[in-house]
């Protein structure tokens, strides 16, 4: 018996939670297929959400009314904000979750939603007939849909492998899906096949942590969610240890049974995140590497050994977690591992994250050849939504570079590819200091209740912000007046008094004096709570360089408004370069814009694009005059 | 908003007249800046003025044109000025610095055509135009003369991404403490890259005195010996030689090889105010010599004490000079000038030598031909913004780390326009290259 759906979603991680829900709370009925309940919104790494660049991306899902910032409030077991002090843009929050807790909260979230449909089975074959597009799972169940979401993170074909160990299972030895790669090649879709790896887990009775230095977490700071107002308890700690010379030497003597290193492992590993054997032998100068010891969750006693991802045989894994600082008697309790798996190229998509090969097919996190949660969420919720524009018949939400990192991902993966397992950066990001993590919502939360996933309550708690940022920024061209009191003030700060009175936008413009400092002293912005402050002190602080960024972000912004057919025909052109027309015609970039970040494509192509495109509309508005 | 362009529109050194053209919403005020006149600017109407070169000042015309009634279909600017080279250069620099951009490969022609000017059986030509042009910059650059600038720069923007990639690993791995960049590093670095940077500039310049040799202007009052002072230099006669104060009327020019570089000498009719109409003109026509002269020639009487036309003269001079203190033979005690050398016009006595110092004065260093780094109008001008990003990141030091990274990508981009590189991709590549970071 067929099932019919609007939209099915297959994979229940974290691009596919998103995406689910996205498409549920838009109104359209929703299956969420996954291998194994289990598994769902599962950390299958690192206990961590958020961290640099990372932390910017869970802040803009929350905007656009995503999931995963409400989630990660209210699991985190220690919470921190990195880079403070190298600037506002780079400041991202990094939080430890509750493992446990993280994948209970959210699969209850999405049990709970209205046209939701949560369910175990394994995607085997994808059939499309027209506008119908089926799902058959290994059982033979049969679910139809109009628009299929793919988030089938690393399960595709996917193997782990330990020393000369290795099995067909996914990550922490769930089940694989086996056929579906398979499918997905005889659609036409081009496969890569990546690896990645994770680190043992210790128990944590058996470290001994007295000679470990401590990592705390910080009090009272803005947690992911703009919904979240209650500050985030930290209830757990973190431990750093390091590598040694004895370490070094047992991986060295091992290396042979390495198997990224005896070439047994074909997948193409993140550069970024490499296993501590290829760390060691790439950077055999460094006498040690410097490890964390996170806390699974509060429920469990299992430690997770951030740093040391390996997929040696786990006797040598044994004396290598052996020879650490405090880790000399320690319980393994599970083995890391490195693991194969299929994605796609994700130059097949478009920038609405749609095929090109198919209509109504999405792709998001893992299977397009990124990494991490927040990438994969990103990309989750970006597919629901369009998705559901899709089914809705409306035109597919794009983000702009210069809007959000969301934007930046995919852009970058669309039009570029990937040669490696895509991580976010912040130096990816080249509209960096227009992108900070405090102004997520006033960046998206507009087009997030456009798209109809932010609600009322929210929204109006967001124009209240906007009204508050109005009414402070009314206040700048207040003067303070010279006296005594402001003198000292000045000199205490090491800023030289000023001559006159002083209006506090220059106040706040002096380097070594802030908002925050003014507002203590004078009380001037007593009115207002700690965001709006930190926000307006950010813009007055940096109102030089945010403009300078405007101006390039209006460039890019023109470049985007020439949007470039579908139609177009990039071999019936005269006046490109064949290698230009190759490119282009491969990544078909929807503006100008997107077709000037292709690789080789040069400023004097564009210009001529320019031209031509606009020659092909124009030609084809006189056709339609005509008839 | 489209930035406002400029760009020389008549080849450079033909004909008569030459004209330097702007476009954009900002082209009145730029040229607002530096350009002076009686009466009010009204669109499509020629009017006389004065352009402020900042050393001096060039009597031109000015057209404005409004949007969209112009060529692009923007305001658009126009300047018609005499001839010269360096004083229309020097005009469009000038432009620059008052915030135009240089315009790219056939862009005024592509705004005429997205502003629907040009029609779109005109597109295909705009096309060929775009092409054309930048393939002519390509092959240029490729050359060889010209390929060792690429070389360079490329160089320099490969010591940037190194620093970028330094600056951006301790951003993006901040938990890492070994990334962690000293500040004093990253200014030592930019220190190398300036100076990079000015040394080719210089080289630019010395590039362009061997190709186009050293204007010398001969200034000096009436009768202090100029004429033959020039006929001793180029050894023929060649400015009409009298005793007769003010008869030296034409700016005469005369060139001689010296040590591989040609020295052309500019003689000038006496400074001095004047009553006579032909001579003002000459008097008008000797200004602007110096204007555009590499170094002066300032030439004094040694039979005679200074006076105050002497003190006069060397007041206005504003490019490096040499005193030259002719009339040797018949030496009276003269207080000793700056960068002073004694020679002869007449006997021919010590000429070599003021050759030489002449050489040495412009040319500083030994020159190497082989190094010699060619650069054009365009690689110039971004050399120089390149130049004046770094001097400018120098000014905010205590800058956060991440604006201290847009300021140098801001110099990389610069460079880039040069080497056609214009998306770093490397930064990440030389960050996991170079560093060991991730879990």
């Amino acid at each position: 018996m067929k099932e019919f759906y609007e939209a099915i979603v297959i994979g229940a991680g974290h691009a596919g939670c998103e995406a689910a829900l996205a498409l549920a709370r838009k109104g359209h009925k929703t299956l969420l297929l996954t291998i194994s309940l289990d598994a769902v919104a599962f950390l299958a790494c690192n206990p961590s959400i958020g961290g640099t660049a990372k932390g910017q991306l869970v802040s803009e899902i929350d905007a656009l009314g995503g999931e995963m910032g409400k989630i990660a409030d209210k699991t985190a077991i220690q919470i921190r904000m990195l880079n403070r002090g190298r600037g506002p843009a780079v400041q991202s929050l990094r939080a430890q979750a509750d493992k446990v807790e993280y994948h209970t909260q959210m699969k209850k979230v999405v049990e709970s939603t209205k046209n939701l449909f949560l369910k175990q089975g394994e995607a085997t074959k994808i059939v499309i007939d027209g506008d119908k597009r089926s799902v058959i799972t290994a059982v033979g169940d049969e679910f139809e849909a109009k628009a299929i979401v793919f988030a089938t993170g690393v399960y595709l074909d996917s193997r782990i492998i330990i020393g000369s160990y290795t099995e067909n299972v996914g990550p922490n030895g769930f089940k694989n899906a086996k056929l579906l790669s398979s499918s997905l090649t005889k659609l036409g879709y081009k496969l890569l096949r990546f690896k990645t790896g994770t680190p043992a887990r210790v128990n944590k009775r058996s470290v001994d942590f007295k000679n470990l230095e401590e990592q705390n977490g910080e009090e009272f700071i803005q947690p992911f969610s703009f919904m979240t107002k209650k500050p985030i308890k930290n209830k757990a700690k973190c431990y750093l240890t390091y590598t040694n010379l004895a370490t070094h030497q047992i991986i060295l003597d091992n290396l042979d049974k390495a198997p990224a290193i005896s070439g047994e492992i074909k997948g193409i590993g993140p550069r970024y995140c490499p296993s501590i054997e290829t760390k060691i032998v790439r950077f055999a100068d460094k006498d040690r590497h410097q490890l964390f010891l996170e806390p699974e969750a509060l429920s469990t006693n299992e430690i997770y050994i951030q740093g040391f991802s390996t997929s040696m045989p786990a006797d040598i894994q044994k004396q290598m977690i052996h020879s650490l600082k405090g880790l000399e008697n320690a319980e393994i309790m599970r083995d890391a591992y490195a693991i194969e798996y299929d994605c796609i190229d994700p130059l097949q998509l478009k920038p609405s994250l749609e095929s090109k090969l198919h209509d109504g097919l999405f792709f998001a996190g893992q299977i397009n050849g990124t990494s991490g949660y927040e990438e994969a969420a990103a990309q989750g919720l970006m597919a629901g939504i369009n998705a559901a524009l899709f089914l809705e018949n409306k035109q597919p939400l794009v983000l702009s570079r210069s809007e959000a990192y969301i934007g930046v991902l995919i852009d970058d993966i669309v039009t570029k590819g990937t040669q490696e397992p895509y991580r976010m950066m912040t130096s990816r990001a080249e509209y960096r200091l227009s992108l900070r993590q405090d102004n997520a919502d006033l960046r998206l939360t507009e087009i997030g209740k456009e798209v109809g996933l932010v609600d009322q309550k929210r929204y109006k708690m967001f124009l209240d912000k906007k009204q508050k940022l109005k009414n402070i920024s009314l206040l700048l061209n207040q003067k303070l007046k010279i006296d005594e009191n402001l003198i000292k003030f000045f000199e205490k700060n090491n800023e030289n008094p000023p001559k006159n009175s002083i209006s506090l936008k220059e106040c706040i413009k002096r380097p070594n004096i802030d908002a925050f400092k003014i507002n203590q002293k004078f009380g001037v912005f007593k009115d207002f709570d700690y965001e709006v402050i930190n926000e307006i002190n950010l813009i007055t602080k940096y109102e030089g360089y945010l403009k300078q960024q405007e101006e390039d972000i209006e460039k890019l912004k023109k470049m985007e408004s020439q949007t470039i057919p579908e139609d177009f025909d990039y071999t019936k052109q005269k006046g490109l370069k064949i290698e230009t027309i190759q490119k282009l015609t491969e990544v078909k970039p929807i503006n100008l814009g997107q077709a000037s970040r292709v690789s080789g494509v040069s400023p004097a192509d564009i210009a001529v694009l320019g031209i031509l495109v606009k020659k092909h509309k124009e030609a084809k508005n006189a056709e339609r005059r005509d008839h | 908003m489209n930035k406002t362009i400029v760009a020389v529109s008549t080849p450079l050194g033909k004909g008569a007249i030459s004209i330097v053209r702007m476009s954009g919403e900002k082209a009145l005020e730029v040229a607002l800046k530096f350009f002076n006149c009686k009466g009010q600017v009204e669109p499509r109407k020629m009017i006389l003025g004065e352009f402020d070169l900042g050393d001096a000042k060039e009597k031109c015309l000015m057209v404005y044109f409004k949007a969209p009634f112009s060529y692009t279909g923007e305001d658009v600017v126009e300047f018609q000025l005499h001839g010269g080279i360096t004083v229309t250069r020097m005009l469009q620099e000038r432009l620059i610095e008052g915030g135009a951009t240089l315009a790219e490969a056939g862009e005024f022609s592509k705004r005429a055509f997205e502003n629907g000017k040009i029609s779109l059986d005109e597109a295909e030509a705009i096309i060929d135009e775009i092409n054309s042009e930048s393939e002519g910059e390509l092959r240029s650059a490729l050359s060889s003369a010209s390929g060792k600038l690429h070389e360079k720069i490329r160089n320099l923007q490969n010591q940037l991404t190194n620093l970028l990639a330094e600056i951006e690993v301790s951003m993006d791995y901040p938990e890492e403490d070994e990334n962690e960049i000293v500040r004093d590093s990253i200014f030592e670095k930019l220190q190398q890259t300036q100076r990079e940077l000015e040394e080719i500039l210089n080289n630019a310049k010395q590039a362009r005195f061997i190709k186009n040799g050293i204007k010398i202007a001969l200034v000096g009052k009436a009768n202090v010996g100029k004429s033959s002072l020039l006929n001793a230099l180029i050894g023929e006669n060649k400015a009409i030689v009298t005793s007769t104060e003010g008869t030296t009327r034409d700016v005469v020019e005369g060139s001689i090889d010296y040590n591989g570089i040609r020295l052309n000498f500019y003689d000038t009719a006496g400074i001095r105010e004047s009553d006579n109409d032909i001579e003002k003109i000459g008097i008008e026509k000797s200004k602007k010599t110096l204007e555009e002269s590499d170094l002066v020639l300032i030439i004094y009487d040694g039979s005679e004490n200074l006076n105050k036309n002497d003190e006069n003269i060397k007041k206005i001079i504003k490019k490096p000079f040499i005193s030259v203190i002719n009339k040797q033979d018949k030496l009276r005690k003269l207080k000793p000038q700056e960068n002073e050398i004694t020679v002869s016009a007449l006997q021919k006595q010590n000429i070599q030598q003021l050759k030489q110092k002449i050489f040495e004065t412009i040319i500083k260093d030994k020159i190497d031909f082989n190094g010699l780094i060619v650069t054009n109008e365009r690689q110039l001008q971004h050399i120089k913004t390149a130049k004046k990003q770094v001097d400018e990141i120098f000014k905010v030091k205590n800058e956060s780390l991440e604006i201290l990274s847009m300021l140098i990508k801001k110099v990389w981009n610069e460079l880039g326009k040069i080497t056609g590189e214009t998306e770093n991709e490397d930064i990440i590549s030389v960050i996991f290259s170079k560093f060991c970071v991730g879990k």
